[in-house]
């Protein structure tokens, strides 16, 4: 096991050497939207789900800052490991195969809960967000974080170049994100906006975390969770099988 | 426990090794080699031989069309196979965002090493390969030179059985490479296995007992410098390469 806690190490200093990129500004910027959005803009919105706009909106960006660093950290850095080579060291080492994978998942999952904590520390006093179900909240940000931490990492194999990691986070993660209802109900859009909000998984995220901050959801929480977990899952299991397989790994 | 040298498992036991890469490229054809424990062994070669397509199948590098590769009796890919290995790469293989002292404590904790052991251990190779200087440099602030020191000392670092130095002096000024040999040298009178490429021949004449000439992915030839001088009727195991790769590697009968 000493082999994972120095991997883990490993990836955790790697993200507070680089502090002020990895957490102090995803912090920055998404409380520079629930500034600007929640609480200037926010006494022109009406209630949602009787919420006040500057509380609605915290839950979904909080998902949204956490998912994206989570994302980011463990794609950047698998492909920058590879692409220095010197993940050779990690791979010749006697480690088994869910070591490596659980250790270069962890650094993305921390990173993402120090954002996560800052956020909602900093959120509290500036929008009074209550939590209304700790539990739900622990679970649905546990699942989100192996979800988008397993998918960097699978990214970060795949990556022939820095664009390709880019690319899913500003092309694919960013945009579901911004349609996933961080900003508003879905039950406000209509027909097909509606429907189509429903195949994208960061909207059940985004609604179970909110139902762990709120208590409520445009959906069933049960059902977000199940989704998310669906999805978390079979991630996770795929990045496990290219540490165990060596696939994109080991030529 | 087997104890005489006949007895003991070999330090690396190549078996029918054949690598096949995506593009359909075969790097190793059935390649077969054994290195006792406790040998200082050369593997020589021009580029694209498939040395160092070897040395990551020996690593766990790769993965294998074909074959078995024994590392003191167990499977390359098992854990006591990889940690009775110490690699120094060709390339620079450096995490950029560690120093010195952290490259080596790292690689310490993940060959299974506790914190005050690998930060001693690092502490000695730090001397040992005059890195103190740099200790808290981040290593792409470093020289090529100091580079090169580094990933021996990691390779040393978790005490490996056979250390594989893959041209470990490539571009590597006179004086450290003197210093790199006689250290080398020691560590093997002390026991551990060497296996060694280099394009340097008389270096390789000079410090192995036994080399292996590898072609094409075939083992050619295979002797002491000795032997191998007088096989192919030359002067000077540069005279033996050049004959050796002149001729057709599946017209060579290995030694």
């Amino acid at each position: 096991m000493r082999g994972l806690r120095w991997l883990a190490k490993r990836e955790l200093l790697r993200v507070t050497k680089l502090w002020t990129q990895t957490v102090l500004a995803p912090v920055i910027s998404s409380s520079l939207f629930m500034i600007v959005f929640g609480l200037s803009l926010g006494d022109r919105i009406k209630q949602i789900e009787g919420f006040d706009y500057s509380v609605f909106i915290v839950p979904g960006l909080i998902a949204m800052a956490m998912v994206q660093a989570a994302y980011s950290n463990n794609s950047s850095s698998v492909f920058q490991a590879r692409s220095d080579r010197y993940i050779d060291d990690v791979l010749s080492a006697p480690m088994h195969s869910w070591q490596m994978n659980l250790g270069f998942n962890i650094g993305g999952i921390v990173r993402a809960l120090a954002i996560g904590v800052s956020m909602v520390a900093l959120a509290i006093p500036l929008t009074g967000v209550p939590v209304e179900q700790p539990l739900v909240l622990v679970v649905a940000v546990a699942l989100g974080l192996v979800l988008f931490g397993a998918l960097g990492t699978v990214v970060g194999i795949f990556a022939e170049t820095f664009d390709h990691h880019t690319f899913v986070a500003n092309i694919v993660i960013l945009p579901l994100a911004f349609v996933g209802g961080v900003f508003y109900s879905v039950d406000t859009l209509g027909s097909p906006w509606h429907e189509l909000s429903h195949v994208n998984p960061v909207f059940y995220l985004v609604n179970a975390i909110r139902y762990g901050f709120l208590g409520t959801s445009d959906v069933a929480v049960t059902l977000c969770l199940a989704v998310t977990a669906g999805l978390a899952v079979p991630t996770y299991l795929w990045s496990q099988y290219l540490f165990s397989s060596g696939r994109k790994l080991k030529p | 426990m087997p104890s005489t040298p006949a007895e003991r498992p070999a330090a690396l036991e190549v078996r029918s090794l054949t690598k096949r890469y995506g593009d359909g490229t075969v790097a190793l054809h059935d390649l077969d080699l054994t290195v006792r424990d406790g040998a200082f062994f050369g593997l020589l070669g021009p580029n694209g031989a498939g040395k160092t397509t070897l040395i990551s199948a020996v690593c766990n590098l790769i993965r294998i069309t074909s074959g078995d590769v024994l590392v003191f009796g167990d499977p390359a890919e098992t854990l006591p196979a990889r940690r009775a290995v110490g690699l120094a790469e060709q390339e620079i293989n450096l995490d950029r965002f560690l120093t010195v002292e952290e490259t080596l404590i790292y690689h310490g904790g993940w060959f299974g090493m506790a914190k005050a052991e690998a930060t001693a251990r690092a502490r000695e190779m730090i001397a040992v390969f005059d890195l103190g200087a740099k200790c808290d440099v981040r290593t792409p602030r470093l020289s090529g030179g100091m580079r090169r020191r580094l990933l021996l000392a990691r390779a040393l670092m978790h005490r490996p059985r056979l250390v594989i130095l893959d041209e470990p002096t490539a571009g590597v000024d006179f004086e450290l490479r003197q210093e790199l040999w006689r250290y080398i040298r020691r560590l093997h009178g002390e026991g551990t296995t060497i296996l060694l490429t280099t394009h340097y021949l008389e270096e390789a004449e000079a410090l192995c007992e036994e080399i292996a000439l590898i072609r094409a992915g075939r083992l050619i030839a295979r002797d002491s410098s000795a032997g191998l001088r007088e096989h192919y009727h030359a002067s000077s195991l540069a005279d033996v390469y050049v004959k050796a790769m002149g001729t057709p590697a599946e017209s060579q009968a290995t030694r």
